[in-house]
């Protein structure tokens, strides 16, 4: 057999002289890239960690509560991102993109493309003067536009790294070359406004993509009324408003207009009295996405239930097509959210239109095959998830391949759902397809398996008999393309 | 009660246009987008499920096939490109066929070649009426202008064809009473109570505005223009109607223009212009009632403008050209085309949605009202519970 043998902790690998490199890229760093990176680290190899936003956690960091447990979403992430931040095994790139992949399985050799954070991380103290100083806000991306930011600031109190970072799209000194404010503010003197991007090169012998999803847009979906209405808000804005952490501190008010006429949510405005949570908002449907999201359920009912939470007294309706609760525990958690006297209504919402103060909902309730048009305070429409805007750019970097939609193709459905057409490359989480947090998780240790595998048996390609059958003969079949009139 | 279900029937209603509707997942989308739906009258989207089902029985008790007025909305956001409009297109065909007693209806649906086959049929034997007695008795015929006129009546004798014209009027109207009393039993007996005979009465009146201004239209998007032309139609229809069944003697004279010449124009240029106007919006698929045709959706339109055409043809050659010969030929070649038309279209095929849909929304309100009745004088002892208890919104 192999040397690895003698090395039973992996420890001092590089010795092996493996024909695979030892270390790793992972390309994102949501729950996946983290549960993929840790895996992967603990198991005594080397792993990089690319980021593109100013820190990991993706969007599980905004989550409030996971189903169907409702464990506090944060209570099982943040152990995870310190753990990254404080691993030996781990090099955190944040701010940082994949913009070049040279090289062989077992071998690549990856350009970064690193943003200057313009705060020296080793320096910063985290003690937030400098965005107390910024003279200027903007709609914070981590409360989905729910709450303001500065634009010397750290996206959330948990950040890893902790550290706080310049948005030059929006820092008055990079735009007109005046202001500083946040340079002066510094009691560590640790802020370089005049930093610039770096680029990085790293050798690996395996990649791991795991870039995720973006949210469906609901204000491309009309009928509902994004955008037009305040109190029509979407999911991510909800779990912000609900979170203790968010712009509210966890209470579920009403929007309201400040002098300014901007859309705010303060703890102390009106509360909604009758809530409706809409399914499939840009999901199973032709005009948009064709595919089930398969997480929106699931959240719906969690919303539902976290509704009734804040506010008892609060009707709730949820109105879907189809209810899928098909995962351990979930179909229990649909009887308990029943139970817990939310109207479940099975019609697609087909419009949401203001009604003086109010909002007016029209959906079929099916199974009485009556019309319903209900008066509501508010309505949380359940975003679909769609491809990373990147997908296609980054298959084409890789060589590897994503369907007509743009989610990543794995090579085999049943037998290598992790594996891509080119060896070393790997996916894990939501960049292959609409998956939720446990399924995601499990993903990621299989991709971490699958390139521990590789490290210890020196092969990049898999062994034989794991991939069958081939890509293309396992292809989902596409919907039916909406036909040109 | 439990129904059979029919697996074969959206199979058989392929043949009436009917598109693939095992797209449809029942979410609702089209019933709650419609601006016509209502309390009590929910569609499209059950119609369809029950057409799904192969309920052809129980649809024949439906009226919501004919609330709908084909605005597309339903299509146009459907989220599973099923088509609903279309699907309730198919379903009106459907009905229009399960109404007709004598088969023909669903004979002339299904299949091009007994449709022409009869119309031409028809035409010949119109043909032979016109041409078989002169033959038989020559000479009687004025070839050459009189009084600086053509003599019409040498040719066609004014009794003869107004003769022509109330057997006609009896048959059709025989044909099309009768299937609209099948029609009405299907919807009324659905309601299972009785139906006081004062409803037929007090309801009536819905009958007549329904039919002549064909008002739900207007509470359909971006439908104006449509319902603007589609009542013009109506009207030249209408007046056509008057003056060929009660009228002729004035209509058909020897001598020169009279009083219903002006109204015989507008009617003439409102089929005309209305008929050109459905034509071409087919023809260019302008609008979403447009994008799907079938053979029957082209030929009303097209022997409508057809009839128009010769029409104003024979009058030109009569009044303007005083053109005995043309005259007369142009005359055969209308009748022609407008007897088996009329033959056709008002019993079996697409001009009876002029009275059907008036019909299922006085029938519906009278199965409303008697249910409401019912209730009133026996609350809670009914077998069946109502499943419509409110009237229409006229």
């Amino acid at each position: 057999m192999e040397n690895w043998e003698g090395s039973p902790s992996g420890a001092s690998s590089t010795a092996r002289q493996s024909p695979v490199r030892p270390e790793t890229l992972v390309i994102g760093g949501g729950i996946a890239g983290i549960q993929a990176a840790l895996e992967i680290a603990n198991a005594g190899e080397k792993v990089y960690l690319v980021e593109k936003s100013g820190t990991i956690g993706g969007h599980m960091a905004m989550f409030d509560k996971t189903f169907p447990t409702l464990d506090c979403a944060a209570c099982i992430l943040t152990p995870k991102m310190v753990e990254i931040a404080q691993h030996p095994n781990i090099d955190l790139l944040t701010l940082s993109q994949v913009t070049a992949v040279d090289g062989a399985p077992g071998n690549f050799s990856v350009t970064v493309e690193k943003k200057a954070r313009q705060v020296t991380e080793a320096d910063c103290i985290g003690c937030g003067m400098c965005a107390e100083q910024c003279p200027k806000s903007v709609p914070s991306e981590f409360d989905a536009g729910t709450g303001m930011r500065k634009a010397a600031y750290i996206p959330f109190p948990q950040a890893v790294p902790n550290k706080y970072l310049i948005d030059r799209e929006n820092c008055l000194y990079a735009k007109n070359g005046k202001c500083k404010l946040c340079v002066g503010a510094c009691p560590a003197n640790c802020i370089d406004l005049d930093e610039e991007d770096a680029t990085v090169s790293i050798a690996v012998g395996n990649i791991i993509v795991a870039v995720g999803f973006q949210v469906f847009d609901a204000a491309r979906a009309e009928n509902f009324g994004y955008g037009r209405f305040d109190n029509v808000i979407t999911s991510l804005e909800f779990e912000r408003l609900v979170n203790a952490s968010g712009p509210t501190g966890g209470v579920l008010s009403l929007a309201v207009r400040d002098k300014r006429k901007r859309r705010v949510f303060l703890p102390e405005s009106p509360k909604p009295e009758q809530v409706a949570i809409i399914h499939c908002v840009g999901s199973r449907d032709c005009n948009h996405n064709q595919w089930c999201s398969r997480v929106c359920c699931m959240y719906s009912l969690k919303f539902a239930h976290l509704v009734k939470e804040k506010l008892p007294d609060c009707e709730v309706f949820e109105f879907y097509i189809d209810m899928r609760a098909f995962g351990k525990g979930y179909e229990e958690f649909y009887d308990r959210i029943r139970g817990e006297g939310v109207h479940v209504v099975r019609g697609r919402t087909a419009t949401v239109e203001g009604s003086g103060s109010k909002l007016k909902l029209r959906t079929e309730d099916i199974v009485n095959a009556r019309l319903l048009e209900q008066e509501l305070d508010m309505v949380i429409l359940s975003v679909g998830l769609e491809p990373n805007a990147q997908a296609g750019e980054l298959a084409r970097m890789l060589g590897i391949s994503v369907d007509h939609n743009k989610w990543f193709i794995e090579s085999s459905m049943g037998a290598a759902p992790t594996e891509t057409s080119n060896a070393g490359i790997h996916l894990a989480g939501a960049c292959q397809g609409p998956k939720d947090i446990p399924d995601t998780v499990a993903q990621a240790s299989d991709a971490a398996a699958r390139v521990l595998r590789s490290i210890l048996h020196g092969r990049a390609e898999p062994p034989l008999g794991s991939l069958l059958p081939r890509p293309g003969t396992t292809a989902v079949p596409a919907l039916d393309q909406r036909s040109e009139s | 009660m439990s129904r059979r279900l029919d697996p074969t029937l959206p199979a058989r209603l392929r043949e009436m246009g009917l598109m693939d509707n095992s797209k449809c997942f029942n979410c609702g989308h089209c019933t709650a987008v419609c601006q016509l739906t209502e309390e009590g009258f929910a569609y499209p989207r059950q119609d369809i499920r029950m057409l799904q089902m192969g309920l052809g029985d129980a649809l024949t008790e439906r009226v919501e096939p004919w609330l709908c007025y084909y605005c597309g909305d339903c299509t146009k956001s459907c989220p599973r490109d099923a088509n609903p409009a279309e699907q309730m297109m198919a379903l009106r065909r459907y009905l229009t066929a399960a109404y007709d007693w004598t088969g023909l209806a669903w004979k002339f649906y299904t299949s091009k070649a007994w449709e022409i086959g009869v119309l031409l049929g028809l035409a010949l034997i119109v043909v032979g009426l016109f041409v078989v007695p002169h033959l038989l008795h020559p000479g009687q015929i004025q070839w050459e202008p009189l009084d600086g006129g053509v003599a019409v009546s040498s040719f066609a004798a004014v009794s003869w064809v107004h003769l022509g014209d109330m057997v006609m009027l009896g048959l059709l109207s025989f044909l099309l009473l009768s299937n609209i009393f099948r029609m009405g039993r299907r919807i009324l007996g659905a309601a299972r109570v009785p139906i006081p005979i004062t409803l037929y009465l007090s309801e009536a009146w819905h009958l007549v505005t329904h039919f002549a201004t064909q008002r739900r239209f207007g509470k359909c998007n971006d439908k104006e223009a449509y319902w603007v032309v589609h009542l013009m139609l109506m009207s030249g229809y209408a007046i056509m109607f008057l003056l060929v069944i009660v009228f002729l003697s004035s209509l058909q004279t020897d001598v020169g223009l009279n009083w219903t010449t002006l109204p015989g124009y507008f009617a003439t240029f409102a089929l005309l212009y209305a008929s050109a106007y459905f034509l071409r919006g087919r023809w260019q698929k302008s609008a979403e009632v447009n994008r799907y045709s079938t053979f029957s959706d082209w030929l009303f339109p097209a022997l409508l403008f057809a009839t128009s055409l010769t029409g104003i043809l024979m009058h030109i050659f009569r009044y303007y050209l005083t053109w005995p010969a043309g005259t007369y030929v142009m005359y055969v070649i209308h009748m022609a085309i407008v007897v088996p038309m009329l033959m056709v279209e008002v019993p079996f095929s697409k001009w009876s949605h002029l009275a059907y849909r008036p019909f299922a929304i006085y029938f519906a309100n009278i199965r409303s009202k008697a249910l409401q009745a019912a209730q009133k004088t026996q609350p809670g002892s009914l077998g069946v519970p109502p499943a419509v208890s409110n009237a229409l919104e006229v």
